[in-house]
């Protein structure tokens, strides 16, 4: 490195340790501590000394700044929602054309499966909406409200057709283990603009958690800094966020202090920039022990504004999630996940489309249309991308098991997208007349995860990650860019 | 883009060999170049100059030699060498070729270098005109050292004992002692697990629990009996088919048995006991042969030598046993290894073989006997028991018992066998016999199938197009796995036990003509002398652990991609003498320990000119030569080892050093899975709630390396410090640092206890106090605070006493204090 590169590397490092770490350094006379020696040993410490909570600059300005991504656990019945087929209720209780089975493969059925279902359509009405015209089910009324806000696209694609591999793959690219999810890599391409909060925020609501757990929202082989932090519904949103019991704030307070300054007196001694990055994360930490109960503290909020979400101050649900959800992002935080379950309409006992269906539904369709117009109305929409979607749709045949229901399918679901530059008030994509396949438009997974990382400034085939090897990406070798979906 | 893209691994045996222009074409050019120049293939002592690659070559296409033509970078018609890709045996990656003894550098400051590891480094160090650091001072070196060798730290009374050791030997002495405690094999077990992906629970989303904890225990017994690691390969990847295998053998073969288990229901069992063999290939060729044979699964590697078809020669070993239980949990219990003494055994299959008589006595019963008596019970009905009934149970019976689809016939069935008290008797009284089945430990083995299984390329790696059949072996470029070549021990210098004699006995050729290679013959070949990988990828991952990087710093990428070695003759040197030492990796830890550079200071004012004159004893023969270069400047990231590396401890390792520091610690050895304080409320998260019984007593207090592995809900305080998840194979660990590295040691729940354990320790010990926070500093730390430390935590103490805390609450602040420093988590 050129004499005058390394000593601008020495020189920001420097800078940046006094804004990151020296923040309440009270007491201690740092000048004097540091004077004496060369800190930071060198342009090593330009190589060492990454801060988890820098920002990084995008590739190109990006149209969004945050992403909240409302992840429908189990695999929501597109086409009891969305995906209008009238031709699917004509032929209701018909055989299945062969022509639309050629080549496929379908989770639960064997050889004798073709003999066993037959075409089912929804009960469910249809009716066009907004100015856009756009077709939506009887189900989801709030939604209905902001069809002009969001693009629908009716043609989902993905792989895997088993909910742990297909939510991994809708996560993180593939159906293995150990790769990183795409709020892992949005953190490592970009950082996260909150010094007080995780860059990455998971939540959870219904009845259990979705399958595969943790690795849904894991770093994969990126540093953990960029791993999901859930944040838990309990009087501890963080694990182990409150100071152990009998520890007052100042006693707490007074043992930072003290950790703080011996560390750094190890980091003179040793000139080891990681010191500098432990004394700043334990700073961190000690913010977040209060900026993460100010967070899920819902007293600030209005009345108004909890009745438009249809939540309550304490009680966790979906419509408390997508408050905390704008609260995040307000608050600078880059990705937002949550989870709802249990969206697995096979027909069985809690899984009918009639009644299971309609009772998850319910819990979602109010939050998800308040959370768009509330983002709208604080001017936060155009810098946030919002997505909705489960890791795969639901069969056009019906299920013999004692209710009605789907089957998982994986060649045709629909998800919605909003604000964040994505184009309002449009229908993308087209399924067959009976919803098996997409025949137009087809966006599989991969092309999301490219315009979502596009809207964010980031292009999915530099955003790249050295690893047994090769250069690993999201979109591994795939995904094209769904330019339809752009404003 | 293009261009560091390709020019990233400068290797001999690229596509097209491009010899080096003479001379710069412009600026264009340079950029080129400056590139290459970083990484130089080689940085042998034969090289005259230092960073300047005498040989190199960069992977290119034709059609950018042509670019590089046109552009008059390189002279039309200058020779450029195709290697036939038809036959990529020829090829001549430093990697592939078997290694070397290298001959010993000849470097001047001799006084330095304690054995041919220091001559090596030195070496490289004198090319750069930079010394190396002084050698830490003994409490470093006893922490140091200590931590490496048994993961725990030194007690006060060891690090005093070593202070006064006036021995010239006495740093050798201590590595001894620590190389023979039961604590070695801990250490290194989790080493060596973590390539071993184990796991206490099945994976996927199901999750459920499994017992192969003897496998983890047999590593920490293989480790620290030194069992040579040509036979602890032998053992754990073909144990099972070594001719008069013992118990050892096989519970050894636990290592591929570590795979996940997918117990979902409605999958396609085959899919997933292709997967798990598709794990056991690539996690073998990652751990033994350091290459990525994974990426020839769907196409053949785009930059090494390995074809898709050489790939399936490769899954063949492994295409060889039976589903381990993907589909259903009722599978698993078919390769599972019983283990107890002969009668309990005995006793156990006794009990299995009854009861399997048993239960068919119950079926033949409800066939022959209760079926004929659904259609009476189903008349019977009243609408009073109709109300008791379930919804789905009724929508059945409603169905005429001849039109009722699977799902309805099954559950008419079971409710008409239910309430049938002749049934429920029988049943309980099966049940009830179930339950005396005597209590073994098992664990998961692996067998192979008595039919063997063919083998087809998979197209595009999908299971489902049969592409040409395949017989087992391995990649051309890799030597041949040769029907003779089955010897694979040298001389035999090393210790000879019984369970090793009888494996040795069994190495002579055996295979009929004719028969198929199997795992052990894999085994065989992956730790012969001719095979070029083994050694070489084992002891860099040993350095690694030392030093931080390895010396190939790509250490599961020894292929054209990966990074070329820092060091290329001390890694050779390294595996050659791994393989004349009987394989011993005691007696290579032992080497590296004690070396002069493996002794060195790891602070990075080291290579300060003006700290030179601290080091006496060199001064004379480094003074002599002119200008010493500033080695932060020439190697920031000392990749030369003119320092030791700060290494902040492996995850278990932080856990395990508070454990010690507080004096909490019980150091059993061995047995089941144990379960440590966990913050509540994890299950949240997870598809299944699973309950964690919090261990108590002893257990609440054991080394990590025992804390219940459950891969979907892998244990927090583990987690935060990168431990690996479970679900691949492992062979290097992040080391991250974040803020809830910071919570959880500052605020959970087990973190607590050993600063309240550590707080009380510090309270009990005698005298004032200076000399209780002098006693609390060198539990955790082994040295003694500096004027200033122990100025600071006497005013923390008095701050503390001035807030009105009482003396044992100011007492664990300082613990807590203690606990959370850098340096008490860091390997310095």
């Amino acid at each position: 490195m050129p004499p005058s590169l390394a000593h601008n590397a020495h020189m920001l490092t420097r800078r940046h340790f006094f804004s990151q770490c020296a923040m309440g350094l009270g007491g201690v006379a740092l000048a004097s501590l540091l004077g004496e020696r060369d800190l930071f040993g060198g342009p090593a410490a330009e190589h060492a000394f990454a801060s988890p909570f820098t920002m990084k600059p995008a590739h190109f300005p990006p149209r969004a700044k945050s992403v909240i991504y409302l992840f429908m656990a189990g695999g929501p019945s597109q086409l009891e929602m969305w995906d209008h087929k009238p031709k699917l209720t004509a032929l209701n209780g018909q055989a299945i054309p062969d022509s639309f089975l050629e080549g496929k493969r379908f989770a639960f059925m064997d050889s004798s499966f073709k003999n066993r279902s037959t075409l089912l359509g929804t009960k469910r009405k249809f009716d066009q909406h907004g100015q856009s015209g756009v077709w939506v089910s009887e189900l989801l009324p709030h939604t209905a409200t902001i069809v002009d806000d969001i693009a629908l696209v009716k043609s989902c694609a993905t792989n895997l057709f088993n909910h742990a591999p297909a939510k991994l793959f809708m996560n993180t690219g593939t159906g293995l283990f150990g790769r990183p999810s795409m709020g892992a890599w949005v953190n490592y391409g970009i950082g996260s603009e909150s010094q007080d909060l995780p860059g990455f925020v998971v939540l959870q609501s219904g009845p259990r958690g979705p399958r595969g757990g943790p690795v849904n929202w894991g770093s994969g082989f990126l540093p953990t800094q960029f791993q999901g932090v859930p944040l838990r519904s309990g009087a501890e949103p963080i694990l182990d966020l409150a100071s152990p019991a009998g520890i007052s704030e100042a006693r707490q307070r007074r043992a930072l202090d003290a950790i703080r300054d011996l560390n750094l007196t190890r980091l003179v001694e040793t000139g080891d920039p990681e010191i500098a990055t432990r004394i700043a994360s334990y700073e961190m930490a000690y913010r977040m022990q209060s900026s993460a109960p100010e967070l899920t503290d819902l007293r600030g909020e209005s009345d108004a504004t909890l009745r438009l979400f249809g939540a309550k101050r304490e009680e966790p649900s979906f419509a408390r999630n997508c408050l905390l959800a704008r609260r995040l992002v307000e608050r600078g935080v880059r990705f937002v996940q949550l989870y709802h379950a249990d969206w697995d309409s096979h027909g069985g006992p809690g899984q009918t489309l009639e009644d299971d269906l309609e009772k998850v539904v319910h819990e979602v369709d109010q939050p998800c249309a308040a959370l768009v117009k509330d983002l709208k109305a604080r001017g936060l929409l155009d810098q946030t991308l919002v997505i909705w979607g489960g890791e795969f749709g639901r069969t056009p045949m019906g299920e013999a098991r004692e209710k009605t229901g789907r089957n998982h399918h994986i060649d045709a679901f629909t998800m919605w997208f909003a604000g964040g530059g994505v184009k309002p008030g449009i229908v993308l994509g087209e399924t067959d007349e009976l919803g098996f396949a997409a025949v137009q438009d087809r966006a599989h997974v991969h092309d999301l995860h490219a315009t979502i990382l596009h809207l964010l400034g980031l292009d999915h085939k530099k955003l790249t990650f050295k690893f047994q090897g090769r250069d690993f990406r999201l979109t591994d070798v795939q995904g094209e860019l769904v330019e339809k979906l752009l404003a | 883009m293009l261009l560091s893209a390709t020019c990233a691994n400068p290797g001999r045996d690229s596509a097209l060999r491009c010899p080096r222009p003479r001379r710069a074409g412009g600026s264009h050019f340079v950029g080129i170049w400056r590139t290459v120049t970083l990484v130089p293939r080689r940085l042998g002592a034969g090289t005259p100059q230092h960073g300047v690659p005498t040989d190199f070559g960069i992977l290119i296409t034709k059609a950018f030699v042509g670019i590089l033509a046109l552009v008059g970078l390189v002279a039309p018609g200058l020779a450029v060498e195709t290697v036939d890709s038809q036959h990529p045996k020829n090829s001549q990656h430093w990697a592939f070729v078997a290694p070397e003894r290298p001959g010993l550098p000849d470097v001047r400051p001799r006084q330095w270098v304690r054995n041919p590891i220091d001559a090596f480094i030195l070496a490289h160090l004198e090319k750069e005109n930079i010394d190396p650091s002084p050698e830490a001072d003994r409490a470093a070196l006893i922490r140091r050292v200590s931590l490496d060798l048994t993961g725990l730290p030194p007690s006060i009374s060891d690090v005093d004992a070593f202070l006064n050791d006036g021995r010239s030997d006495a740093y050798e002495g201590l590595v001894d002692r620590l190389l023979a405690s039961p604590h070695y094999g801990e250490r290194w077990g989790r080493w060596w697990l973590d390539a071993a992906r184990y796991a206490d629970s099945n994976g996927y989303s199901i999750d459920s629990i499994r017992s192969v904890w003897p496998y983890r225990d047999w590593v920490v017994r293989a480790l620290n009996a030194d069992l040579p690691f040509d036979e602890f390969t032998l053992w754990q990847l073909a144990g099972d088919l070594v001719p008069g295998a013992g118990l050892e053998q096989v519970i050894a073969t636990g290592f591929h048995r570590n795979t996940q288990v997918n117990h979902e229901g409605g999958i396609d069992t085959e899919q997933f006991r292709i997967e798990s063999a598709v794990d056991r290939v690539n996690t073998t060729a990652t751990v033994w042969l350091g290459v990525t044979l994974g990426c020839a699964q769907c196409h053949n590697h785009k930059y090494d030598p390995f074809t898709q078809r050489e790939y399936y020669r490769f899954f063949a070993f492994f295409n060889q046993q039976e589903n381990d239980g993907h589909g259903s949990a009722a599978l698993e219990a078919e390769n599972t290894l019983d283990l107890g003494t002969p009668e309990k055994l005995a006793a156990l299959a006794q009990h299995r073989k009854e009861l399997k008589q048993r239960e068919k006595e119950l079926s033949d019963w409800i066939e022959k006997e209760l079926k004929s008596k659904q259609a009476a019970w189903e008349t019977a009905l009243n609408d009073d028991a109709k109300k008791e009934m379930k919804p789905e149970v009724l929508a059945a019976l409603v169905v005429t018992a001849s039109k009722r689809n699977e799902f309805q016939a099954g559950t008419a069935f079971n409710a008409f066998r239910d309430e049938n008290t002749e049934y429920q008797e029988r049943r309980k009284v099966v049940d009830e016999f179930r339950k005396k089945q005597p209590k073994l430990n098992v664990t998961l083995v692996m067998k192979e199938r008595s039919e063997p299984r063919e083998t087809f390329v998979m197209v595009k790696g999908d299971f489902t197009r049969r592409g040409e059949t395949v017989e087992a072996g391995v990649p051309a470029v890799l030597g041949e796995l040769r029907r003779s070549e089955v010897s694979v021990l040298q001389g035999d210098s090393r210790r000879s036990d019984e369970s090793s004699a009888v494996a040795r006995s069994e190495r002579a050729p055996k295979r009929p003509e004719g028969r198929a290679l199997n795992r052990l013959d894999l085994a065989r070949w992956l730790v012969s002398p001719e095979n070029p990988l083994t050694a070489r990828v084992i002891m860099n991952r040993v350095w690694q652990v030392y030093f931080g990087k390895g010396i190939v710093e790509t250490e599961n990428d020894f292929g054209r991609m990966g990074s070329p070695p820092s060091h290329p003759e001390l890694l050779d040197w390294l595996a050659t003498e791994f393989m004349e030492r009987g394989w011993s990796l005691k007696a290579m830890h032992r080497s590296i320990v004690t070396s002069a550079t493996y002794r060195q200071q790891s602070n990075l004012h080291g290579g300060e000119p003006r700290m030179r004159s601290v080091n006496r004893t060199l001064a004379a023969d480094f003074d002599s030569r002119s200008e010493l270069h500033d080695p932060r400047s020439v190697d920031p990231v000392n990749r030369l080892l003119w320092r030791q590396n700060r290494l902040r401890l492996d995850a278990e390792l932080i856990r395990d050093v508070q454990l010690a520091a507080s004096d909490l610690l019980v150091p059993r050895l061995g047995g089941p899975p144990v379960f440590p304080p966990q913050s509540e409320g994890l299950d949240a998260f997870t598809q299944n709630k699973r309950e964690w019984k919090t261990s108590t007593g002893g257990d609440r207090y054991r080394r990590a390396l025992y804390t219940h592995i459950q891969r979907t809900r892998f244990h927090p305080s583990l987690a935060v410090f990168d431990a690996p998840d479970a679900y691949t194979t492992c062979t290097r660990r992040l080391r991250s640092n974040t803020p809830l590295q910071a919570l959880t040691l500052l605020n959970g729940q087990a973190f607590h206890e050993f600063a309240q354990g550590l707080a009380a320790r510090i309270q009990a010990h005698a005298g004032n106090n200076d000399a209780k926070l002098e006693f609390g500093f060198r539990c955790c730390l082994a040295r003694r605070p500096a004027t200033n430390e122990k100025a600071r935590l006497e005013q923390l103490l008095s701050d503390e006493r001035k807030a009105g805390s009482e003396e044992s609450a100011a007492w664990l602040t300082v613990a807590r204090v203690l606990l959370n420093l850098d340096e008490t988590i860091t390997r310095e």
